[in-house]
């Protein structure tokens, strides 16, 4: 066992504004250790993906075991260690969805763009994300886009509005 | 202390409330085959091979799991309990890449064990044959995933017994792998106190100490619930 016990990685800047987030989330929940899954949706939310940075800072002032952590966010879908990119595009690919044709707007996507479902482009503008059923049927094929739901989606509409987000037009 | 009236098995049995039906069981020499069980740590019904019949009941329930209860009527070895004991055993195999020939744990696995009692002599499930990677970042013992049944047994004892917490599960489904802090190398954890108490925890040959060969594991599970008693006992 190596003597300093502190689990080992960057110090956040105190300054940050999504530090001050995390910060006032941990203190509003006491530092409690069950309150592990809150705080990590306040800095899930602030940064979009988890950092080891952010995950290390959580785990001291939470006074955890690091594997525990890491073992939560591992475990839930919601929590992703790797940027989703700064725009994101989720394609719904429940039954209704899919019989709607999810899956040519997805081909449609990866061909216009070359990004496969579950992965970011390389420079970390967009990320496609796939989802089971986003519980909005009746509009099939759904996909949201910035956490806006674009209803009864067609392939060149999508790739038009991601064109936008991506500053192509 | 009052005591209840159970069946197992067509034997009648007072048993002490409060105890579970794998506890009541061992105490009258009535065999239920186990994998995360390991005495001196919480039991967590993961690995369902200790399933038994309960009168009354459609389900099968874990026995180390569920306590007794007045009048309980328990079968333990039936041909529906058989069967599903076999299943487990062949998904266990299935899963990872076990070779006891070149096992370090080969004649002291309880994996093994249980392959022998189940009557194993072949597998219905195809292999999954996964990647698994081989930790020997630590400077006296080894992790293979190759040989981890996903017991949690050295989970459970880093965190109750010895209190370090190093190791835990990530992800879910076919990925679960054992991870020491932040998925960080064995060698680079900073919460392992270097116990060796997992190598004596785990069933089969996943964890073992370096410079031993084929067959020469010498473990102890037994080890972990004699310290848990002497805490008990300690004035």
């Amino acid at each position: 066992m190596k003597s300093d016990t502190a689990v080992p990685g960057k110090e956040l800047p105190k300054t940050d504004p999504r530090v001050k987030l995390i910060a006032a989330k941990l203190k509003k929940e006491n530092y409690q250790p069950d309150a592990l899954i809150e705080i990590l949706h306040t800095a899930q939310n602030a940064y979009g993906h988890l950092p080891k940075e952010v995950l290390t800072y959580i785990t001291k002032a939470l006074r955890l075991p690091p594997s525990r952590v890491y073992s939560t966010v591992t475990f839930y879908h919601f929590f992703s260690l790797k940027s989703k990119g700064e725009h994101t595009c989720l394609v719904c690919t429940g039954t209704a969805c899919y019989v709607k044709g999810a899956q040519q707007i997805l081909q449609a996507i990866e061909k216009e763009t070359g990004i496969a479902p579950g992965k970011v482009s390389a420079d970390n503008k967009l990320g496609v994300q796939v989802a089971r059923c986003i519980g909005a049927c009746g509009l099939a094929p759904a996909v949201v886009i910035d956490e806006e739901v674009q209803a009864k989606a067609s392939p060149e509409e999508i790739i038009q509005k991601l064109n936008a987000k991506i500053g192509k037009i | 202390m009052n005591t209840i009236p159970i069946t197992i098995d067509d034997k009648k049995i007072e048993a002490d409330p409060g105890k579970s039906i794998l506890e009541v069981c061992r105490e009258n020499d009535i065999e239920i085959l186990t994998m995360c069980h390991l005495k001196g740590i919480l039991d967590i019904g993961a690995c369902r091979l200790c399933l038994v019949e309960i009168e009354g009941m459609n389900k099968l329930l874990s026995a180390c799991t569920t306590k007794v209860a007045a009048n309980m009527i328990i079968r333990t070895n039936t041909d529906r309990i058989r069967k599903y004991q076999r299943i487990t055993t062949e998904l266990f195999f299935a899963e990872r890449n076990h070779v006891c020939a070149v096992c370090v744990a080969n004649g002291q696995c309880e994996l093994q064990d249980l392959g022998y009692k189940v009557g194993l002599d072949h597998i219905r499930y195809p292999h999954l044959f996964p990647q698994c990677e081989v930790d020997t970042s630590h400077p006296w013992y080894v992790l293979d995933h190759n040989r981890c049944i996903m017991c949690s047994r050295c989970v459970r004892v880093c965190n109750e017994v010895e209190g370090a917490h190093n190791w835990d599960i990530k992800n879910r489904g076919h990925q679960v792998r054992i991870i020491s802090d932040f998925d960080t190398p064995w060698g680079e954890s900073v919460t392992c106190t270097s116990c060796g108490k997992c190598l004596h925890a785990c069933p089969t040959g996943a964890i073992w100490p370096k410079a031993i060969v084929q067959g020469q594991l010498q473990k102890n599970p037994g080890m972990i619930c004699e310290l848990m008693e002497k805490r008990k006992m300690r004035l």
